[in-house]
């Protein structure tokens, strides 16, 4: 589904009130589409290693912690619908192989472990935020913004009721109940 | 009963757009008798098309062509490829809008006069007055239903999302809130349904309760005989003869062939995007800089209101998404006070989200992840939030300007929208998180969540009207100060924002230029 709202980067365009911190983050994006090469076509993706999957997995459960609240199940689809594309697009494979090096990179030269070792969650998400505006993040980001809070299937457990007016709305459902104050 | 009117008949109405100014059009002039065509760049929509799901309706709905941010508010960041929410449809925006119904206040049609010059704004009077709009409105509410006096429909009932925001209101000392006016049926009314709570208002009604051009204004124009609708169809320019009068528009049918409509009027009616940017990529040889621009007035003074979102964790259960999106207001912030810092008011007006939405914006753009975001969410049901609506000064820099190497899909330059922040909007969205938080601190929630402007649905200004043709674009009947037979009908005409949400003022000047363009029409004199 394509949605503008979810694209980071755009066209650095140049505005002569452009703020120094938005200079910053165009460079940053352009930084990292320096660091993806095109691919020629008939490249053949490696595939993702067992450590690198963990790893994959680890990275979304810290995007959006929901811990004790939503399980495995939803965090492990988006991931694997990753990877099933990287499978099928060398240049998914190689923005997920050169994202996730950058990641161990960045972990082992900060807390001399791998990702997945580091054992604070603050202290992950602090590696996070390190590579938060590069396209491997922002991909991650984006599936499981629809992955987590766009799937009808774990709308009960927010407490949200999704389409209505097929059972008539919520006129005679209590919309106007309140009883804590 | 569907007109069918050739090519080169070039004695009709040509009006660009079908939304709350285009569709209003339409129909005010085909009950008049006369002729017109509306060109609708987007598809054709219908309620079966319309779906409760906030993803799902923002790809059906939204005009996601190509578009550039740029400008330093924060979506040029975290919003590059969508400055503005609105619709590209059948129906135009009144698909889109939530219902809120406010008229202006008198001073709102004259800040020059009433807060004098404003340093770093261009700041004008309008060329017309609350008195004489206010006949109009009164047809706009009737036409629309409004609820309220005029209507002597209801207000809607209170939901408990809206009795939340009333209690940490009047907790501060505010007392003017209400669930209204709202152009949503409170009870059956006019053909259609009175609204059931369903939600979703912004993702189109599924009733249509709510009102909207797609299944008011347009078809009952076409009811007439009077009126041909053309969907998928793209105004590309609008073309003139050597007196510089305009003769027609050459536009891409469905299937992307080129096609010239004679007019002996052109009413543009694009919203303040598509309208400026209609009339610039329309220069020629005469009008170098652009139609209607001898001001180098179009485009300029871009006004989206000043906005802002707030959301807090209340201490029991809200439940926002059960009832209307918009389920009421507060007004307390409405007036003109310098004393608060700033010139102009604010409404608050309450807005549910679902979660899908809520997920998005919380902490829009790329850094909005993280434990804060995701706890919040997990707290969905217990919270509340409003959106903050107040004016906007216009500034000169703040466009619509053409993007010198960029196309859209039809070959035109793209539009950049550039928008900043005036210190004026500035100090008003202090004041309106300030306020917020004393509101929902009166009910025990701490837990609050300032959001930053969402990408504009009240687009305003760019094709402004002006006593002096130097100053705008438009005189007092939205007709072009330079071409007597183009006019602009939607809310590009606007000289100034004022705090309203811009629907209900759009609707009553369009019922008002169709009155003047009928009778100016009888008298040949366009």
């Amino acid at each position: 589904m394509y949605n503008p709202l979810l694209q980071i980067g755009g066209s650095a365009l140049a505005c002569p009130d452009v703020t120094r911190r938005r200079l910053l983050k165009s460079m940053m994006f352009v930084t990292a589409a320096l660091a993806l090469p095109a691919l020629p076509p008939d490249a053949v993706a490696a595939p993702l290693s067992a450590d690198q999957k963990t790893t994959l997995f680890r990275l979304a459960r810290d995007i959006y912690p929901h811990e004790g609240f939503l399980d495995d199940t939803p965090y492990q689809a988006v991931v694997d619908a990753i990877i099933v594309e990287a499978e099928g697009s060398p240049a998914v494979a190689d923005l997920l192989s050169k994202g996730l090096a950058d990641l161990e990179e960045r972990s082992q030269r900060i807390y001399k472990t791998n990702y997945t070792a580091i054992p604070k969650p603050e202290e992950r998400e602090g590696v996070l935020r390190s590579i938060e505006l590069t396209d491997f993040f922002q991909k991650i980001k984006g599936g499981l913004l629809m992955g987590l809070y766009n799937n009808k299937e774990l709308w009960p457990k927010f407490g949200y009721d999704g389409s209505s007016w097929e059972t008539g709305g919520f006129i005679d459902k209590g919309f106007d109940k309140i009883d804590w104050f | 009963m569907s007109a069918k009117f050739d090519l080169n008949d070039d004695s009709l109405v040509v009006i660009v757009g079908s939304g709350a100014g285009g569709g209003t059009m339409a129909n005010e002039l085909a009950q008049k008798g006369v002729k017109c065509v509306v060109l609708e760049a987007g598809k054709t929509l219908s309620l079966d098309d319309i779906e409760n799901d906030e993803w799902a309706m923002f790809s059906k709905i939204s005009w996601l062509d190509k578009r550039f941010s740029a400008g330093g508010w924060h979506g040029a960041v975290n919003h590059p490829g969508l400055p503005a929410w609105i619709v590209k449809g059948l129906g135009g925006s009144t698909v889109h809008w939530a219902g809120v119904s406010i008229r202006f206040q008198e001073h709102e049609f004259k800040m020059k006069t009433t807060n004098g010059e404003v340093v770093g704004a261009n700041v004008i009077d309008w060329p017309i007055t609350l008195a004489e709009l206010e006949p109009y409105y009164d047809k706009a509410e009737l036409k629309m239903g409004t609820t309220g006096d005029v209507t002597g429909m209801p207000h809607l009932p209170w939901s408990a999302d809206f009795k939340v925001l009333a209690e940490g209101a009047r907790r501060i000392g505010y007392t003017k809130m209400i669930a209204g006016p709202m152009s949503i049926n409170s009870v059956d009314r006019d053909g259609r349904p009175a609204c059931q709570q369903i939600g979703f208002c912004m993702q189109g009604c599924k009733l249509g309760a709510k009102w909207s051009t797609l299944y008011t204004e347009l078809p009952k124009a076409v009811e007439t005989g009077n009126c041909e609708i053309r969907t998928n169809c793209m105004v590309l320019t609008i073309e003139h003869d050597k007196s510089g009068k305009v003769t027609g528009v050459v536009y891409a049918d469905a299937d992307g062939k080129q096609q010239r409509q004679k007019a002996r009027v052109v009413c543009v009616a694009g919203n303040s995007i598509e309208s400026p940017r209609l009339l610039l990529n329309s220069a020629s040889n005469m009008f170098p800089d652009g139609l209607a621009n001898s001001s180098g007035q179009v485009g300029r003074n871009y006004m989206t209101h000043m906005t802002a979102g707030v959301y807090a964790v209340m201490p029991g259960e809200v439940h926002m998404n059960r009832g209307t999106a918009v389920a009421g207001i507060v007004r307390d912030e409405a007036h003109n006070d310098p004393k608060r810092g700033f010139v102009a008011g604010y409404t608050i007006e309450k807005l549910a989200l679902g979660l899908g939405f809520l997920s998005a914006f919380l902490v829009p753009g790329p850094t909005g992840w993280g434990r804060k975001v995701s706890g919040a969410l997990e707290k969905y049901k217990y919270m509340s939030g409003v959106w903050i609506c107040g004016e906007d000064l216009p500034q000169e820099q703040n466009r619509i300007a053409l993007h010198p190497t960029e196309k859209d899909q039809y070959g035109l330059p793209a539009p950049v929208v550039y928008k900043t922040d005036h210190p004026n909007d500035t100090n008003m969205r202090i004041h309106a998180y300030q306020q917020m938080e004393k509101i929902y601190n009166s009910l025990g929630s701490t837990e609050i969540y300032n959001l930053p402007a969402y990408p504009a649905s009240h687009n305003m200004g760019t094709n402004r009207m002006s006593e002096k043709p130097r100053d705008g674009v438009l005189n007092k009947w939205g007709q072009s100060h330079d071409i007597k037979n183009l006019f602009v009908s939607d809310g590009s005409q606007f000289s100034s924002s004022g705090s309203p949400n811009p629907t209900l003022t759009i609707v009553a000047l369009t019922i008002r230029q169709a009155e003047y363009l009928a009778e100016e029409m009888k008298r040949g004199n366009v």
